[in-house]
């Protein structure tokens, strides 16, 4: 019967003949048919949302976000591409009164930083891009890794669930500045106790290592922000393991598979978007990270823990060198926007299931 | 069967309380560390059968605690007061409406993420002093110039969280108070707000412990009259001394407030979190 009442049909039955299907619609546009009916359900949709509201409808939320909007204009968008106009002046010590009125230079501190093998500038931001990058990759690994275990530790039947899913986020809870001056006093070589438990309780090692100085001072940051990554992993991973289907994981149990083919099977695939969305933005924060070399070892950490940010603050505020910063700063963002096309190459498929 | 399944579970229940252990440690460690004095600290020799509260005492004399803790918390809780109002409307119209701009809006925000600080702080820098030399404007080294600062740089986080907890909200309750008269904006204010109290909650308390836990920004932007925590509290350890008790103190006693606000959230501050991270 649907199909003697197609509403596209020019010649259509009278109103009886209709189905008892028939929608409100059409007892609204009864009146006028034939043609009509085409004009009238091509204004449907504007009519349905409520005639004198579609002027409120398509004003409110511009108002909404107007506050955020023209704050992210002035802190954001302005302030930006006035990072991309210094990135472009010569605006050092004997420049500096003149802020944004220093000499144009061109595309000169590019250059400086990219190719110019004699400069210090350009060994320092080689030196600190290989240590963001050894940053980076521990960091977000182990704290993804450790995180998901975690999380499927947490995630079995235990006694006192809930009070250890709560206390297991402490270490995130406190501030990354308590943090790193804590671990900064842990590290101590001569009476840290760190050192103490890796020499005089277990004879590990049969010399107290120093670790805020030298090769030892990049793990001396990587450790400390996966101890206090940790915890949000695992909530986001938790939160993912609880939404799986038991019937998944049995059936596969009922097919005969053991629990490490269920987690590479069944549970790791159905994670795999929240591994997504924690690695983009894992690596974007650490790639940016200051906070934890900057307390821990002031201003400048050293050659082996000098991160880009804290080389940019140092190289920008200390040393005056303004458009070296701003053009570095354009660099790391430009690095960052290739970040975000692999990742979306790589995990698309991801985001297209997720939805 | 049966025992090796018990035995594995036991295993696995010891793993887990080991972990925690292993989390909770370096907490522990502050804590302890924070109730001996400096001479223990510097030989490290804890005696923990006579902790000492001298250094929770001292802190407060020796370094000008107090006025960086005023600084950090008023600039923490307006700024944040500030991003969640903002967050809570432009996060209402992201979740509720498909407007022209609002996917280019969308990406803007959270394209902010991907700047570094940096960019954006050597031009509010130079233009915070700019301001001062040629108006009666004073940003640099105030609280007002680092609520801006935060109010903005926080905003964009804050309205993804909000977003996720207005889509959780069902569009049934707008469009009932919708038919007994109310505007659409009158819906938002008095059914929609209200409805979305507990991510209001949690959206504020994360702002506050994104603010309060802020270096870079802090770093360059304050002196003195606007110094925070995060800045002012190094300075325990100053040329001549190492006060490394009234440090811990000083850090125990900084994470506090953080601590209550953060468990006392803790059930919708989760929710949010993964919620939003659940939907992408």
């Amino acid at each position: 019967m649907a199909v003697t009442t197609e509403p596209t049909e020019p010649t259509r039955p009278a109103a009886d003949g209709e189905g008892a299907e028939a929608d409100d619609r059409s007892e609204r546009d009864q009146p006028p048919r034939g043609r009509r009916w085409g004009r009238s359900l091509r204004s449907r949709r504007p009519r349905r949302k409520g005639g004198l509201q579609t002027l409120e409808r398509t004003r409110l939320p511009y108002g909404l976000i107007a506050p955020a909007a023209i704050f992210m204009v002035l802190i954001h968008i302005l302030p930006m591409i006035g990072g991309w106009i210094l990135s472009l002046k010569r605006l050092n010590t004997f420049t500096f009164s003149q802020l944004f009125g220093a000499p144009w230079t061109g595309l000169e501190n590019y250059r400086t930083i990219l190719f110019d093998s004699d400069n210090a500038l350009h060994r320092g931001f080689n030196q600190a891009l290989r240590n963001t990058i050894v940053y980076t990759f521990w960091t977000v690994g182990l704290t993804l890794a450790l995180g998901l275990g975690v999380a499927l530790l947490l995630n079995r039947p235990i006694r006192g669930q809930r009070i250890i899913r709560t206390l297991m986020l402490t270490p995130w809870v406190v501030p990354s500045f308590v943090m790193a001056t804590l671990w900064q006093f842990m590290w101590r070589s001569d009476v840290g106790v760190i050192n103490d438990m890796l020499v005089d309780w277990t004879h590990l090692l049969d010399h107290r290592p120093i670790w805020l100085n030298g090769p030892n001072s990049l793990w001396a940051i990587v450790i400390p922000s996966v101890w206090r990554g940790i915890p949000l992993a695992m909530l986001i991973f938790l939160a993912g393991l609880q939404a799986i289907p038991e019937e998944l994981l049995e059936a596969a149990e009922m097919d005969g598979a053991g629990p490490f083919r269920q987690f590479r099977y069944v549970t790791f695939p159905l994670l795999r978007p929240l591994f997504a969305v924690q690695l983009l933005f894992g690596v974007i924060y650490a790639s940016y990270q200051f906070a934890v070399p900057y307390v821990m070892m002031g201003s400048n950490p050293g050659p082996h823990a000098d991160l880009l940010m804290t080389l940019v603050v140092r190289e920008s505020f200390s040393n005056n060198l303004v458009g070296f910063g701003a053009a570095a700063s354009t660099l790391m963002m430009i690095g960052m926007l290739v970040w975000v096309a692999i990742w979306y190459g790589a995990f698309r498929r991801d985001l297209e299931l997720a939805r | 069967m049966i025992t090796r399944r018990a035995v594995t579970k036991l295993a696995l229940d010891a793993l887990t309380w080991l972990v925690l252990a292993l989390m909770l440690a370096p907490i522990l460690y502050l804590v302890l560390a924070s109730l001996q004095d400096n001479l223990r600290l510097s030989t490290g020799e804890f005696d923990l059968f006579h902790p000492t509260f001298e250094a929770f005492q001292r802190m407060w004399r020796r370094v000008d605690y107090t006025h960086f803790l005023m600084n950090s918390m008023v600039i923490s809780a307006v700024a944040a007061l500030l991003a969640t109002a903002f967050a809570s409307t432009a996060g209402y119209a992201l979740a509720r409406f498909r407007f022209r701009g609002s996917r280019p809006y969308e990406v803007s925000v959270i394209g902010t993420q991907l700047v570094p600080g940096s960019m954006f702080l050597l031009p509010v820098f130079l233009g915070f002093i700019w301001l001062q030399q040629n108006t009666f404007l004073r940003f640099q080294d105030t609280r007002t110039g680092m609520v801006i600062v935060y109010t903005a740089f926080f905003t964009p986080v804050s309205i993804f969280l909000m977003r996720a907890f207005f889509v959780a909200i069902p569009r049934d309750l707008e469009d009932a108070a919708r038919v007994d008269g109310c505007t659409h904006f009158g819906a938002f204010v008095r059914v929609v707000l209200p409805a979305a109290a507990p991510g209001i909650a949690a959206t504020f308390v994360y702002a506050f412990l994104f603010a309060f836990d802020e270096v870079l920004f802090a770093s360059q932007l304050t002196q003195d009259d606007a110094r925070t925590l995060p800045i002012g509290i190094r300075l325990f350890l100053g040329a001549h001394s190492e006060q490394y008790a009234q440090l811990l103190a000083a850090g125990v006693v900084s994470t506090l407030p953080i601590m209550v606000a953060f468990f006392a959230t803790q059930r919708w501050l989760v929710k949010g979190l993964t919620a939003g991270a659940v939907k992408g």
